[in-house]
């Protein structure tokens, strides 16, 4: 989603982001918020997995591949719920009604779910 | 029973054809010219010491094949001196010229030996043999002596000698087994695995859009199922087979499908009708 228009004269940096930050929390609907959530907490679990194998040890290799290929690939799913669902993009998904994009994310996850748990091991 | 008189005739006269080496003898002459050793062969019994040639010292061998019935020369079809070797099996084959009256000469001329003696590097003694060979006749292999020839080159190798080798067993090697991290570390990084899911469970604490109708009955049989797919898979990774996954997906595809459409329609019939 593109940023909304911000409010601010200011120049400094750290008034930018704050300015950026509350017209984020103030013209974003809770729903996609709970979107934005999950895909905050899907972005942390993939660094923190990533890390944990370049840091400590990829010893269960397959095991690392299905976690961070699951926290990858739902990123991909969620975030193109996201953008789908979302109430500004209606002219570039006009086929695409918010159930439908639902439809689709819970079949993708799905079969991602599938693969991974194939990776498990 | 008159036409086997031939037949009996025929094989009679196989039978009666032998040959005979008579007055075999050897000289052995020096480079000069000079005779050195010079005796007849026995063929009833083997001279027990071998023959010795030294430098360009020439051995001369005569004899002449007879038929052993009649008494007369025969000139066979084929007529050889096979020198043996029995330590290294290697073997020399010499053609001996026989004339129509079934006498022989040969010379072996250490000057200019034939390219088919076999290699004596150790001075092993050659085995000496006369063959004959002739179709009227029995064939013949008469040993005659043994011969030390002086020491020569060993034999040359076989250019693929090295491939007539078993070749060096095939080991194996392994990565070394993959080591678990110390419990300490593993348990630590469990914390930071799971962390972010406290952040998620905060933020959604903060935005989580109040489900309205969640247990309506148009929408739980939908989540329902989707609940049920996700157990399918976890029962999965604990023990399921493929087979069985594929076949219990299917199975519940199909009530999901229904589901779905159900409760998402009826979602968004609320969703339009609200607009």
């Amino acid at each position: 989603m593109p940023p909304k228009a911000v409010h601010s004269t200011s120049a400094s940096p750290a008034n930018a982001f704050t300015s950026l930050w509350r017209a984020y929390n103030d013209n974003t609907s809770n729903r996609l918020k709970f979107i934005d959530a999950f895909l905050f907490f899907l972005m942390l679990s993939g660094i923190v997995q990533f890390a944990y194998c370049v840091l400590v040890s990829n010893f269960p290799y397959n095991a690392f591949l299905a976690g961070f290929a699951s926290t990858v690939g739902q990123f991909v799913l969620a975030a193109s719920l996201r953008s789908q669902v979302n109430p500004d993009n209606k002219d570039e998904f006009k086929d695409v009604s918010p159930e439908r994009a639902f439809a689709d994310f819970a079949l993708g996850s799905i079969v991602l779910h599938f693969f991974v748990y194939n990776f498990l091991g | 029973m008159l036409a086997l008189v031939p037949v009996i005739l025929l094989a009679l006269s196989a039978q009666a054809s032998v040959l005979k080496v008579q007055n075999p003898r050897y000289t052995v002459t020096g480079a000069s010219g000079t005779d050195v050793q010079a005796e007849s062969v026995s063929l009833a019994q083997k001279p027990s010491t071998p023959i010795a040639l030294h430098g360009k010292e020439t051995l001369k061998v005569t004899f002449q094949i007879v038929d052993e019935e009649t008494g007369k020369g025969v000139q066979p079809h084929q007529t050889f001196l096979r020198f043996y070797d029995e330590n290294s099996n290697e073997e020399g084959i010499q053609p001996v010229r026989v004339t129509p009256g079934g006498k022989a000469k040969f010379e072996l001329n250490l000057a200019k030996p034939p390219l088919s003696l076999p290699p004596t590097p150790q001075r092993d003694p050659l085995k000496v043999t006369l063959l004959v060979g002739s179709p009227q006749y029995d064939p013949l292999a008469v040993e005659l002596f043994d011969l030390v020839l002086p020491a020569s080159q060993p034999a040359p190798q076989h250019p693929q000698e090295s491939t007539f080798h078993p070749l060096p067993e095939i080991k194996h090697t392994f990565r070394p087994e993959p080591k678990q991290p110390p419990a300490f570390i593993s348990a630590a990084s469990v914390g930071f695995v799971l962390a972010p899911w406290v952040v998620l469970l905060g933020l959604w604490s903060q935005v989580a859009p109040r489900p309205s109708r969640l247990f309506s009955p148009t929408i739980l049989p939908f989540i329902l199922s989707l609940g049920a797919f996700e157990a399918l898979l976890f029962r999965y990774w604990v023990g399921l087979k493929l087979g069985q996954v594929l076949l219990y997906g299917a199975v519940l595809a199909v009530p999901t499908v229904f589901a779905g459409k159900q409760a998402l329609s009826s979602i968004a019939e609320r969703r339009l009708g609200r607009k």
